[in-house]
């Protein structure tokens, strides 16, 4: 049990720098599905997209900060063709996220020529802020949670603005937003596109952390950023745009000190995933459950969702 | 104001259920006028109100609004023009969304969304201002979702956001069909004030021919996607509901003999 916890404590500054890098990508799932009521996959290939797309501009001397802002484009030109694909062929979301996922494996790699790509030589992101010898967890900790910041400020004035707010009618009533004036196509071309380049962004972000570029980095990805936002949501609800907006992130860093925990419980790498998938169900189970134990009847059409 | 000319729509063209919803449609309404749209099940009404607010597209004829071509237009851009209360109270609202940013998407129907802070001050209290019309203490709740409001509270906040702005064209869908009498009466006199203290051009459809007598300075009646009638003046003044459920009645009487 002691052995546990001091495992645990020492991997804890670790997992949080990967906690907040990997937030962005919860923050990719989060904006289409809460926001747009677009249930979307894409981030699943976006993410390693923008690790691709940023370790390949790395290698051609790009210097690290423009290559998280290429890979921020490429990935959002992902998000915008699954939302091409839905509007302009009435194909479901959720097939057209797999659609485009599936496509960018094979363009990932052809960009990269081979499976996984080393970055060693190259002058990464988090090299502009080092605080000394043995301190990169320190360095990742700090860039990247001042990225957060700047991105939950950005993102919260984007909400309260006239243009965010109509976003946010998209996503609650397409019928009515039209109705009001909105462009509701343009609102999803918009919203699908930067939350996709959100998660180049966090691909681009990993990449450079880890020093590799692997073209299967992104499997997974999307059953983990939905256990982080499940539980970001049961802690802080879905009651305003803020809690909603800071939901991905505190969602990531304790889902990931969680998969840390049972790591260190001794659980094996391999059996991580039905952890997971028990946290997934654990999440959206608990307020079923609670209303159950209140004596409530469920309304028929909540059962399916 | 309205000016709609020889609008044809059909449903299902060229299979057995081929049905021609609009069938050269051709009326016009002047600026302040009233009307109340009458007619059975199936006569186009709903069509109409679809087709005015772009919801659906017409095979043939043109619809000006304003002087304004809007026969191509997609309905985000009649917006500017027309605004729309439906019989179902959830579809003229944001349900996840608060009472206030209802009414700035209300607001935002005539202009640009812009990249400024949304819910200011000055217009928070606007809002509430208008809201206190409606004497349902809405105005105190501004921060409220407004999934957390009953179907007549829902119903009389979407005819507010519709007057907001005062639009060229205000279509009522059988707004107050699906409340309670008392709620119904409540929202339809809001209504009645607002039309009258704005000048609105309004195109009510309605079942009850009580209204049809009582308010609005002309009753259109459709037939088979075709305007029937078009009672204005001393006529409209003189009808009854039994005049008007005669022109029904003799349809109907029609339809059982099979013509």
């Amino acid at each position: 049990m002691e052995e546990m916890f001091s495992i645990f404590v020492s991997m804890v500054p670790v997992t949080l720098a990967q906690s907040l890098i990997l937030s962005f990508a919860v923050l990719a799932v989060m904006i289409p599905f809460r926001i747009l009521a677009f249930a979307d996959l894409t981030a699943e290939g976006a993410y390693p997209l923008g690790g691709a797309a940023c370790a390949v501009a790395m290698l051609a001397g790009i210097p690290a900060y423009l290559a998280v802002l290429i890979a921020f484009a490429v990935g959002t030109l992902a998000g915008l063709a699954t939302a091409f694909i839905h509007l302009k062929f009435r194909i479901h979301t959720l097939l057209a996220g797999i659609l485009v996922t599936t496509m960018l494996y094979s363009i990932n790699l052809r960009l990269l020529g081979r499976p996984n790509v080393p970055l060693f030589r190259e002058t990464k992101l988090f090299d502009y802020v080092s605080f000394g010898p043995q301190t990169a967890n320190l360095s990742r900790i700090v860039l990247v949670g001042v990225l957060v910041v700047l991105v939950l400020i950005a993102l919260s004035y984007w909400f309260r603005t006239e243009r965010g707010i109509a976003m946010r009618a998209v996503g609650d009533n397409p019928d009515m937003a039209e109705a009001q004036g909105n462009n509701v196509n343009r609102a999803i071309y918009l919203g699908v596109g930067t939350a996709s380049g959100f998660a180049a962004f966090c691909g681009s972000l990993m990449v450079q952390s880890q020093s590799f570029v692997d073209v299967n980095m992104g499997l997974g990805l999307l059953i983990n950023a939905l256990a982080a936002l499940m539980i970001g949501e049961t802690i802080l609800g879905r009651r305003s745009i803020g809690r909603q907006l800071a939901a991905p992130f505190l969602g990531s860093i304790i889902y990931y000190q969680l998969i840390s925990l049972c790591l260190a419980a001794g659980l094996a790498p391999s059996d991580l995933k039905i952890a997971t998938g028990a946290f997934v169900l654990l999440m959206l189970g608990l307020p079923i459950l609670r209303k159950q134990g209140r004596g409530e009847r469920l309304a028929a059409d909540k059962v399916r969702e | 104001m309205l000016r709609i000319e020889n609008a044809r729509r059909t449903f299902f063209a060229g299979t057995p259920d081929e049905k021609v919803a609009l069938d050269g449609l051709t009326f016009s309404l002047d600026r302040g006028d009233f009307a109340i749209v009458i007619g059975s099940n199936g006569a186009g009404k709903s069509t109409m109100l679809n087709a005015i607010s772009g919801a659906l597209m017409l095979d043939s004829g043109t619809i000006e609004i304003a002087g304004d071509n809007v026969t191509r237009m997609p309905v985000h851009q009649r917006a500017r023009h027309v605004a729309r209360v439906f019989q179902d109270p959830m579809k003229g609202t944001a349900a996840g969304m608060t009472i206030a940013e209802n009414m700035l998407l209300a607001e935002l129907r005539q202009s640009r969304a812009r990249l400024r802070p949304g819910l200011t001050t000055a217009r928070k209290a606007r809002y509430r201002e208008q809201l206190s019309y409606l004497k349902l203490g809405l105005e105190d709740r501004l921060d409220t979702q407004v999934s957390l409001l009953s179907g007549g509270q829902r119903q009389s906040l979407s005819l507010i956001m519709a007057v907001m702005g005062e639009p060229d064209l205000l279509l009522l869908d059988e707004h107050t069909a699906a409340l309670d009498p008392r709620t119904a009466a409540l929202v339809l006199g809001a209504t009645l004030r607002a039309v009258e203290a704005l000048k609105l051009t309004t195109l009510m459809v309605s079942h009850n021919m009580q209204h049809a007598v009582d308010y609005g300075n002309r009753i259109l009646m459709l037939d088979h996607g075709k305007l029937k009638l078009d009672i204005t003046g001393d006529e409209k003044r003189a009808s009854t509901v039994a005049s008007l459920t005669d022109h029904f009645s003799v349809k109907t009487d029609r339809m059982l003999l099979g013509g």
